[in-house]
């Protein structure tokens, strides 16, 4: 802008936004009338008129004013739009959104999809993928920061302390340079005071530090989804090509999308949706029947075209499916004929055969190219993306069931939440979707699981490899503590169970490919940079898959499980909702868990087992946790067995009466953090 | 002696230096690192290196490509580590402990044992011809330093090498 005060600035921005719902909402609409559409429909023109007023968009003012005057008499309900209307609707919507685009992009020519098809409606070529992104992120995003920022509160409040320390230390110190201190025993006395403080504001400053850590962690992760876009945002223009396409040929067509939360970089959204257009656009005009032959066929009048996108391992797989005549194979092999594409002295091609040939261009899969689309082009477009993005195209057709056209590309960066589990020593992540549960594994469960490869899961055997044998990089592991817990992971072809040291939590994070000079083994899909910049594994379900079939390797080393393992923890709460949670936690993590609802029962228990470590509550009837825990210091038998404080009480005071008492460790109930909790309790257990 | 005579003799050596012909540093000289690599005595060329870094950590990776130690992030790049006894047909068991940036597309991270010590030694010293049978063409030359012959590592060839056994196709363009 030659001018820093653009009148329209925020005008574009919401002008944006509100024509992609009224796109989105004309589509709803056209699939399913009621009022609640219409109702909002009528309340996003009204809303774009009146502000396209405001900055004197006459034209876009005037069309959403149309376009209300169309929708008031469905207002009720009770009849859907007729079919005039939606087409006047869908015209309006267009004539506005040409108008808005201007506005952001004037000097720009119509946007058409290639020299050998007449254009369309003006549906572009290519979604333009919003760049800006989705408020709801944003706004995520600045809650993240809000929520850092205001951990900074503690460190200001311990600078001042440290000030006001060293100001104590600095008057000390002259006194017992000049000597005029009273006696040495105050002087000791206010070193001593001087050390507590010291100490305890140093925990703080931990303390303060790592929620830091935290915090800035979450911001890292969501900064890094907001490079991507999810799926959905495509699928409105391909709504609205099935719909124009179905319009163009009098058939009733729905069109179905699924994966729309999954999301990847835009360079890869745009080319995949353009080809995609002409597929679905293909999908209505070739696939799908007549009505009256779909009747007589015994389908539903309706067709159904859907769209998936979904993430497996490290390609995201876009699909076209339709529930059409499928491929026409005797038009196909004529045409293949003809143009002298089969090999001379060969047999007929098999159906497979064919498909690669429509996939190689050449063949249209219509025995007409009509005004909306020829296969071929469709096919060529999605051969096209396919060789740019180095992803591969499948076709399968079933006659008279519809056809299917998949396109998988690899990902350059994917956003998912992950699993973050402990094994062999390392830390590495599995994508969270894939995982089905967890079971806490026995010493002996897992040594079982390890000899027989398999584990009892929802009432059958599923097959096991213990993760660290699928992450052996040549290195005995030194940390291993043996398997706690199984992971089960749904595969391609089944459930299977992966044994880990421990479970960490889950993260959000961001995977990118590995890099080129680094082939791995298939069991590692990708990879993510943790906070401290360094590459964590992320695992590739039908990798681990493979791994578990082939039971690759099982001979070959001695067992990884024969390590040490955690003794049991007793976990001492007057409270049934925090014994339940801290049992869940912990045996999810793979230890083995008694409860005691009072320090009394503890103390009789901790005398007839033995355990690996207390974790207690402070308040409670009776004797509290603070007693407890000296108590147990006291015992020269229970003295060695670590113990962790878990309270509501937040006082630097209560931690270090929690430190005196001789507790490891003290977390509090109200910032409750499972990955820290583990990690603590992983730090201090016994093991046997 | 006296300050007048420090401050006369400082005032020579200042002129005589004007006198004298102007030394060229990076003419006739290459610049090596001395390290070492499975207990034995390489050096490389600085000019062929865009980092050295001592312990980093190595994340590492399930793989059946030989010397591929896994990989560590660079600024938020995830860089593939090889170790270059690996690579040169001599590995030990002990994880190396310095790594080294290697010039060039795409990003290569060479791992070796020790840093000995940076050399500044005349082109003269630097002798062609070495026969390293069997190390895949990575050494051919070698440096002469008074406390024995060096075998200098050929980078770029390590490069070769390790895009051979990592079955890397160079793309004429990145699709990022």
């Amino acid at each position: 802008m030659a001018e820093g005060r653009d009148p329209l600035r925020f005008f574009r921005i919401e002008a944006r936004e509100l024509v992609d719902q009224i796109s989105a909402g004309v589509l709803d609409l056209d699939q399913g009338g009621g009022p609640e559409p219409v109702a909002r429909l009528l309340r996003v023109a009204h809303t774009l008129k009146g502000a396209a007023r405001v900055v004197k968009q006459k034209e876009i003012a005037d069309h959403a004013h149309a376009f209300e005057e169309v929708l008031i008499p469905y207002r009720g309900g009770d009849v859907p739009p007729s079919a005039d209307a939606m087409r006047e609707l869908l015209r309006l919507n267009d004539e506005i959104t040409a108008r808005v685009v201007e506005l952001e992009d004037p000097p720009k020519p119509p946007v058409g999809t290639g020299p050998d098809e007449p254009a369309p409606a003006p549906a572009p070529a290519e979604v333009v993928v919003n760049p800006r992104a989705a408020t709801a992120d944003l706004d995520e995003l600045l809650d993240a920061i809000g929520e850092t920022t205001a951990r900074m509160a503690p460190l200001r409040t311990g600078c001042a302390t440290v000030e006001r320390l060293h100001r104590s230390a600095e008057v000390l110190a002259d006194q017992l340079r000049v000597g005029r201190s009273t006696t040495p025993a105050t002087a000791r006395a206010a070193a001593g005071r001087l050390a507590g403080e010291l100490g305890s504001a140093g925990r703080r400053f931990t303390d303060a530090v790592d929620q830091i850590q935290r915090e800035l962690d979450e911001v890292r992760a969501r900064a890094e989804g907001l490079r991507l876009v999810p799926a959905g945002s495509m699928f409105t223009a391909m709504r609205r090509a099935v719909r124009d396409a179905a319009d163009a040929e009098g058939k009733r067509v729905r069109f179905e999308a699924r994966g729309a939360g999954v999301r990847m970089g835009a360079h890869l959204l745009g080319p995949v949706s353009g080809a995609f257009l002409h597929l679905v656009r293909n999908a209505v005009v070739h696939g799908i029947e007549p009505e009256p032959l779909r009747l007589a066929a015994g389908k539903p009048a309706e067709g159904t075209v859907t769209v998936e996108v979904e993430r497996r391992g490290r390609h995201a797989v876009f699909r076209c499916l339709d529930d059409g005549r499928g491929f026409d194979m005797g038009a196909l092999r004529d045409t293949a004929r003809d143009r002298g594409l089969l090999p001379s002295g060969a047999g007929p091609p098999d159906d497979a055969g064919l498909l690669d040939l429509v996939l190689r261009g050449g063949i249209s899969t219509s025995p007409s190219v009509t005004e909306v689309a020829g296969r071929a082009i469709g096919m060529d477009a999605v051969r096209e993306v396919a060789t740019r993005l180095r992803g591969e195209v499948k076709v399968r057709s079933t006659p008279g069931a519809g056809a299917s056209v998949e396109l998988a590309i690899p990902l350059v960066l994917l956003s998912m939440t992950g699993l973050n589990v402990a094994a062999g020593g390392m830390m590495v992540t599995l994508p969270l979707d894939v995982v089905c549960g967890c079971v806490r594994l026995s010493a002996e469960d897992a040594a079982t699981a390890a000899v027989t490869g398999r584990i009892v899961y929802d009432g059958s055997a599923a097959p096991f490899l213990p993760l660290a044998e699928a992450l052996y990089a040549g290195t005995a592991a030194p940390e291993s503590v043996g398997i706690g817990a199984a992971v089960v992971v749904k595969g391609e072809s089944g459930l299977f169970a992966l044994g880990v040291d421990r479970l960490a939590g889950t993260s959000a994070l961001v995977a990118r490919p590995l890099p080129e000079l680094a082939r791995a083994s298939p069991a590692v899909g990708s990879v993510t940079v943790d906070a401290d910049g360094n590459p964590r594994l992320v695992l590739d379900p039908d990798g681990l898959a493979a791994e578990v079939a082939g039971g690759r390797l099982s001979e070959a080393r001695p067992q990884a499980t024969a390590v040490l393992t955690p003794l049991p923890i007793l976990v001492v709460d007057d409270s049934l909702t925090t014994r339940m949670l801290e049992r869940s936690i912990l045996e999810s993590a793979g230890y083995e868990v008694d409860l005691a609802a009072s320090a009394e029962d503890a103390l009789e228990m901790a005398r007839t087992r033995r355990y690996g470590l207390f974790l207690t509550d402070i308040d409670m009837p009776g004797i509290d946790g603070f007693t407890f825990v000296e108590r147990t210091r006291a015992d020269p038998r229970l003295a060695g067995i670590p113990a962790i404080l878990v309270s509501s009480r937040a006082s630097a005071a209560d931690r270090d009466r929690g430190r005196d008492a001789g507790a490891g460790a003290y977390v509090e109930k109200g910032e409750f953090d499972q990955e820290r909790l583990l990690g603590h309790i992983e730090r201090l257990v016994v093991r046997s | 002696m006296t300050v007048a005579g420090r401050v006369t003799r400082l005032r020579e050596e200042f002129d005589r230096s004007f006198a004298e012909p102007a030394r060229v540093l990076e003419c006739g000289t290459v610049e090596l690192l001395a390290v070492s690599a499975g207990d034995r005595p390489y050096a490389l060329r600085l000019a062929e290196a865009s980092g050295v870094h001592p312990d980093r950590p190595v994340t590492p990776l399930p793989t059946s490509v030989r010397g591929l130690l896994g990989v560590a992030g660079f600024a938020g790049a995830v860089v593939p580590v090889y170790d270059l006894a690996a690579l040169l047909g001599h590995p030990v068991p002990r994880r190396p402990r310095w790594l080294l940036l290697a010039q060039g597309t795409p990003p290569l991270a060479l791992a070796f044992h020790e840093l000995d010590r940076h050399l500044r030694v005349p082109f003269a010293d630097v002798v062609d011809g070495f026969d390293g049978g069997g190390q895949d063409g990575c050494l051919h030359e070698m440096v002469r330093l008074p406390d024995g012959h060096r075998p200098i590592v050929d980078v770029p060839a390590v490069r070769e090498l390790v895009h051979r056994l990592a079955g890397h196709r160079p793309v004429p363009e990145e699709v990022r």
